[in-house]
């Protein structure tokens, strides 16, 4: 393999949308970049018209971008190989992908989405499938068109190797679109599959007429629960302050485009799961990841209020304007600290004030003392 | 390590630190020679004014100071000369006093003198008092013992065991005669070469020193070429990656990957010098007693530490020889057995090994490890950032290893049940009032802590199936009563209190503290749940079970 590792090539795996924009912008940067999908007529139309119809229109892909529907070619031509296939088929194609790597390599999951049974990660997947150790994750606010139309655009590189991020960022980086590097390969990923969760209640809003105000409570309080349930896996929550976290948020949830959106304006219109999947021909992440991170969030003993009902209204047809008004008539809480508003706050330097503050409580007194008890500072 | 080797190692950890720090100094960012020994004058002094209990700290205290009357006024060469003395000096007392005469008879006698060095008291008493058992049939060796063997005819071992006590060592170089193994190298805290008798033997059986008080980043960086260096040159090292004795009782899982990080970098040095066979195993080892010897004092330290205030333990059980004494006759005459298993090998970067020695990926298929260390243009490096990532998931691999090769004893079993039990029905309590009080003292009746025991008994056998723990054979038996009898004759025997007696029906704790210390080596199988369920719940164990 004379190619494999010359510094001007690329491979991306996944033919789709954001496969196809990722391989256009490395086609752009001069990368001799081979796109490898299963469909033999998409690399066709590739190769000879320079078009990938299905997603893109008649937008020009670069020319440097050569389709492949041979695996083995594909991962010999080039040292770092982007994964962009849909989550459910990336385990399979990362199998196979295994017969032909090499420990040299470097593999970055650009995919977004989790294996619900055991909360797996993509760019874990790769890791258990493959002999390659250098992965990474790619994810942030991109939506393919608009990187493919050339908007100035930014993204973030997580992996555990500063070789991947700096490679990634050597090829990845241009006039046109920022790559910013994190260490915090959990975080980005479980951002970047959760935040369809919140994609389908700002559907949701959206469908019920909702405005600005009810959107940022949605993304803001969102934001919080994906964080604490990221945190509980590992993760980091500046990350979650990040282009993984907050960014992707915003641009999924302002934008109608998304199958998410849809499946939340179409919930919010009164449909259930079954028939908006009839409609829709095509299952939207979101889903799924609702289902994922509503089996784990209990193990965890993360509170996930947004999720569930997004849940509720998913899979156990609990009617829109129920979901609302539980989550509305929640218990009041502290924006930091997360304690509802009204219990006393644990005081641990002395006994005395805290009982104190427990019996000046009007008509607390009882659940106050039960709860002076609970915490082993028992004052009889 | 045999004589030539050992001298052939100096030498060249001397001229590797020296030339490193010389380069290091000519680079535009570098730290220039003055300050680099400064900085290590720094750390020894401070070292000397915190400790002057040393035996070596009036000459430590007089050649330190001569290095910074010198280095005052020293030029570039005379710079150059003080860091070789420096390094000079950390090699010298890193590899220690070395007799090959000593050596020699030691490795002829190792059948006698590894049970000797087990019962840790003179050899006078030996002979005076006569009749002692045969420890050799105290340890019981498990496992993957023909894989550690060949990974040994096929390269450089990196044993890595779990670290619960102090006669940790000498039970490893038991097993390691027992397999038909020589000797390996290895570091052992300064504070272990206490007692005469096992500093005698360690010092001539592979053992170099280590000084935990030296904080000087050069001195690590000696000691670390130094296990680099003996591994280059086909010494197998034996190595504690829980770094000392861990104090709670529970399976390490965050391990200190120092010696690990020699390993990795011994096998790109072994792949640029063409070596004939380059490759580097690392071998996870589980101990598992059913009684701990200094178990008393590393729970303490466990709770201190908690509390907030630390301290090293430079005086335990096992530097008191009848202490240690005691425990091996508790040991034999209930017929105990320190269990010693051998887990699979596996690669420096964390990867499985088959028959053959050849890496695998983690769907069995055969890996060319030297991959993962090659440059665009075939060359093999080191880069240092990537070499920890490697060095961190071969640590995650042996720390899953210690998990499912952890052996469930009946002491454990038993405490675990106990102490989760009191926890269960004192919910108010937070874990230094429970162990204080030890709950409300009532104990627990027989036939409900039997329902416990086989509870997660039940819960053991089934990770066992699936290769995530192991259990011993009464453990396996899977009879509560007898589980509990077995663990009540080990825990009444030992330690000045036992740490659990039974008064007619009921089974009262006596020592809180060892029992959170035995039951902590259960911790992370989420058996708790197992216990925690009301006791209804018989029904839905038992659906489990079918």
């Amino acid at each position: 393999m004379p190619q494999r590792g010359s510094s001007q090539t690329a491979t991306v795996l996944g033919g789709g949308s954001w496969g196809t924009a990722l391989a256009h912008v490395l086609g752009c940067h001069g990368y001799d970049t081979m796109l490898w999908m299963r469909d033999d007529e998409v690399v066709r139309e590739i190769n000879e018209q320079h078009t990938n119809r299905t997603y893109h229109g008649d937008r020009h892909i670069h020319e440097k971008v050569r389709a492949t529907s041979n695996l083995a070619q594909a991962a010999g031509h080039a040292e770092v190989i982007l994964v962009v296939v849909p989550s459910k088929a990336v385990r399979e194609v990362a199998f196979e992908l295994g017969d032909h790597v090499t420990g040299d390599q470097i593999l970055i999951s650009a995919t977004k989405g989790l294996e619900a049974a055991r909360l797996t990660r993509m760019s874990e997947v790769l890791r258990e499938e493959t002999c390659v150790r250098k992965v990474g994750a790619l994810s942030g606010p991109n939506l393919a068109a608009e990187v493919l139309a050339e908007q100035p655009s930014a993204c973030v590189v997580a992996s555990r190797f500063e070789e991947v991020i700096e490679k990634a960022e050597r090829m990845l980086a241009g006039p046109r679109f920022r790559i910013y590097g994190n260490f915090d390969v959990v975080g980005v990923e479980i951002a970047g599959a959760l935040k369809n969760i919140i994609a389908i209640a700002a559907g949701v809003s959206h469908g019920l007429g909702f405005g600005a105000n009810t959107l940022a409570m949605l993304m803001t309080r969102g934001l919080a629960e994906i964080s604490r349930f990221g945190e509980a896996l590992g993760a980091e929550p500046m990350t979650f302050l990040g282009l993984a976290g907050v960014g992707d948020l915003i641009a999924t949830c302002t934008s109608e485009l998304s199958r998410n959106h849809t499946v939340g304006r179409r919930l919010a219109q009164g449909l259930k799961l079954a028939d908006i999947q009839k409609e829709m021909h095509m299952v939207a992440e979101g889903v799924f990841t609702t289902q994922a991170a509503h089996q784990h969030a209990r193990r965890l003993g993360v509170d996930m209020p947004i999720c569930e009902g997004v849940y509720k209204a998913l899979f156990e047809g609990a009617a829109i304007e129920s979901v609302l008004q539980n989550l509305m008539a929640r218990a009041s809480r502290y924006e930091n600290s997360y304690s509802p508003i009204g219990e006393p706050a644990t005081v641990t330097g002395s006994i005395l004030d805290y009982a104190t503050a427990i019996a000046s409580r009007e008509g607390n007194g009882r659940e106050g003392a039960a709860k002076v008890a609970r915490n082993g500072e028992a004052v009889s | 390590m045999r004589n030539d080797l050992r001298d052939a190692a100096v030498v060249e950890v001397r001229s590797r630190i020296v030339a490193a720090c010389i380069q290091q100094a000519a680079l535009p960012d570098g730290l220039p020679l003055d300050v680099l020994i400064n900085e290590t004058l720094y750390f020894e002094r401070k070292r000397l004014t915190a400790d002057k209990t040393s035996p070596t700290w009036a000459a430590d205290l007089a050649f330190w100071d001569d290095v910074k009357s010198r280095l005052s006024r020293a030029g570039e060469a005379e710079m150059r000369r003080l860091l070789e003395r420096i390094v000079d000096r950390f090699v010298g007392e890193i590899v220690g006093n070395f007799n090959p005469w000593v050596y020699s008879m030691a490795t002829r006698v190792l059948p006698k003198g590894l049970p000797m060095l087990l019962n840790a008291i003179s050899p006078k008493r030996l002979l005076t008092e006569g009749g002692l058992p045969d420890i050799g049939d105290t340890i019981r060796i498990q496992g993957q013992v023909g894989a550690l063997r060949r990974s040994q005819e096929r390269g450089t071992v990196i044993l890595t065991p779990t670290h619960v006590s102090n006669l940790d060592s000498p039970v490893i170089g038991w097993m390691l005669y027992a397999a038909g193994l020589p000797p390996f190298t290895y570091g052992a805290g300064l504070n272990l070469f206490s007692n005469p008798m096992i500093a005698f033997f360690m010092r001539n059986l592979g053992a170099y020193r280590v000084d935990r008080m030296k904080q000087a980043p050069l001195y690590k960086d000696v000691l670390k070429e130094y296990a680099t260096v003996s591994m280059e040159l086909g010494q197998s090292n034996l190595f504690f990656p829980a770094g000392t004795r861990v104090r709670s009782g529970e399976v390490e899982q965050h391990l200190k990957l120092g010696l690990m990080s020699s390993g990795l970098r011994a096998y790109i040095q072994n792949l640029r010098s063409g070596k004939a066979k380059p490759n580097v195993y690392v071998v996870p080892v589980n101990l598992n007693y059913h009684l701990v010897l200094e178990a008393e004092t590393l729970i303490e330290e466990h709770l201190r530490k908690l509390g907030k205030s630390r301290y090293i333990i430079t005086d335990d059980e096992s530097s008191r020889p009848r202490k240690v004494y005691e425990f091996l006759r508790a040991l034999v005459n209930l017929d105990g057995k320190i269990t010693v298993t051998v887990g699979d090998p596996i690669d420096p970067f964390g990867n499985a090994v088959d028959e053959e020695g050849e890496s695998l990926d983690p769907r069995g298929r055969r890996v060319d490890i030297r991959r993962y260390v090659q440059d665009r243009d075939g060359t093999y490096g080191q880069l240092p950032q990537r070499d920890r990532v490697y060095t961190t998931e071969c640590g995650e691999a042996v720390a899953r290893a210690f998990r499912s090769n952890n052996v469930v004893l009946t002491t454990n079993l038993v405490a675990f049940a106990m102490f989760q039990h009191l926890k269960a029905v004192n919910p108010e309590m937070d874990l230094y009032r429970l162990l204080r009080t030890g709950g409300d003292g009532a104990g627990v009746e027989m036939g409900l802590l039997a329902d416990r025991v086989r509870r997660i008994a039940e819960a053991a056998r089934k990770l066992s199936d699936q290769g995530r723990i192991r259990m011993d054979e009464t453990v396996a038996g899977g009879q509560p009563t007898a589980i509990i009898a077995d663990a009540l004759k080990h825990f009444g025997t030992y330690h000045a209190t036992p740490v659990l007696a039974r008064h007619g029906d009921r089974v009262f704790a006596e020592d809180m503290n060892l029992l959170l210390y035995y039951q902590n080596r259960l911790v992370g199988y989420r058996f708790e749940q197992v216990v925690a369920e009301p006791r209804g719940g018989a029904a839905r164990s038992e659906e489990e079970a079918a």
